[in-house]
């Protein structure tokens, strides 16, 4: 005798639509966006800093920016891919990319503790003034990967949320560092990272609510 | 015998687009697929419940598997994730004993069963905790139960089956 039909299955079936398939290049074109319209809105409110194209910018505000940046991408395309959940999937490069931007602190506080190079270079105010500039930029990233996510079918949603404050956070940093004329390792090592930290704790405390399924 | 991953993918390929004749089989492929997912690590008067559980998930999330990518490896881990949701909620179930209906199966089908299966995440945890969730979760016995089966007290069975339903939740996609 044949097996029973299921009933639920013939109403799935009965109100199947066609869909358009999740692409991971959308999700990545909706981060780039998110993150050109920051960069935009820094642009327009507080002005680009000069010094990069005038030659004047030291070696480090390089480094550090492209460090952060570079975190940011990583982390975008692993909560990006989490939308789409697989077995087997793993996210142990980005862990290493987040311990290569702990050099930067960790450079600025031994400095710092060697020869007092923070407090000679960078004023705690205009520190703090980008560690909360930093972070509020990420405000839009981070808008644009819960909403992919939630589209999506995560199923960590608390590494999602992680490195969803992660990318918001080193993104932000990112953009609002090409309004930041300190290029000082104190400053940019400290008050440009610490963002990205703090994204990564609200993250992971906000964002697995607004993504569960 | 179940379908393979090919079909299953050719399958999800055409539900994608809206055919419902192919979405029927795939459903129903799915199904029994699922079942011998489960059947270890699930009473068997609740794996009607889960398989149902995910068959909604699997249409409600449908657009999300891309056909750049392997079929089962996605099914697998909508089905663990709701497979630990379910483990959150069921505290008794008035069965103890789980069934040993064993289908005769082909061995690449276990192979590629057993690659994604329940028990790869069961080895990430410790004894303690593997014991904990097993005994209450899955056969059903109350804390006071499963403390007295494995001599650790009754606050230590609730730590271990915390901890491990959050390493469980945690290793849904990264235990193969």
């Amino acid at each position: 005798m044949p097996p029973r039909p299921n009933p639920l299955i013939a109403q799935l079936a009965g109100e199947l639509e066609p869909v358009r398939p999740l692409r991971m290049r959308h999700g990545l074109a909706l981060v780039a966006v998110a993150t050109m319209l920051t960069i935009a809105a820094i642009a327009l409110w507080q002005g680009l800093w000069s010094g990069p194209a005038n030659g004047q910018a030291a070696a480090i505000f390089f480094i550090a920016n492209g460090l952060i940046a570079l975190v940011g991408l990583a982390a975008a395309r692993a909560v990006v891919r989490m939308a789409a959940p697989r077995v087997g999937a793993r996210q142990d490069g980005l862990r290493w990319l987040l311990a290569a931007l702990a050099i930067l602190p960790v450079t600025a506080l031994l400095l710092m503790a060697l020869e007092g190079t923070v407090g000679r270079h960078d004023q705690a105010t205009d520190g703090l003034n980008c560690f909360i500039a930093g972070t509020v930029s990420g405000i839009g990233v981070a808008a644009a990967l819960i909403l992919w996510l939630r589209r999506g079918a995560p199923v960590g949603p608390n590494v999602a949320g992680f490195y969803t404050g992660i990318a918001a956070g080193a993104l932000g940093s990112f953009a609002h560092g090409m309004s930041c004329p300190f290029d000082t390792i104190g400053h940019l090592g400290i008050w440009h990272v610490a963002p990205v930290a703090m994204s990564a704790a609200l993250g992971r405390i906000a964002v697995p609510a607004l993504i569960r399924w | 015998m179940i379908a393979d991953e090919p079909t299953f993918a050719r399958l999800m390929i055409a539900s994608q687009g809206g055919d419902r004749r192919a979405y029927t089989v795939l459903l129903t492929e799915a199904q029994f697929w699922l079942e011998r997912f489960f059947r270890r690590h699930v009473p068997p008067a609740q794996i009607d419940d889960l398989v149902q559980d995910v068959l909604l998930a699997i249409h409600a999330k449908r657009a999300t598997w891309d056909e750049t990518r392997a079929f089962l490896p996605w099914l697998a881990a909508i089905a663990r994730y709701r497979w630990v949701d379910h483990l959150r909620r069921v505290y008794r179930s008035s069965e103890s004993e789980l069934g040993n209906h064993d289908a005769p199966a082909d061995s690449e089908e276990e192979a590629v069963l057993a690659r994604m299966s329940l028990d790869r995440l069961f080895v990430q945890l410790s004894p303690a905790q593997c014991n904990a969730i097993e005994l209450v979760k899955i056969e059903g016995l109350s804390v006071t139960e499963a403390a007295m089966r494995t001599g650790q007290s009754e606050s230590l069975i609730k730590v271990n089956i915390h901890r491990g339903l959050r390493k469980l939740s945690a290793l849904v996609e990264e235990a193969d």
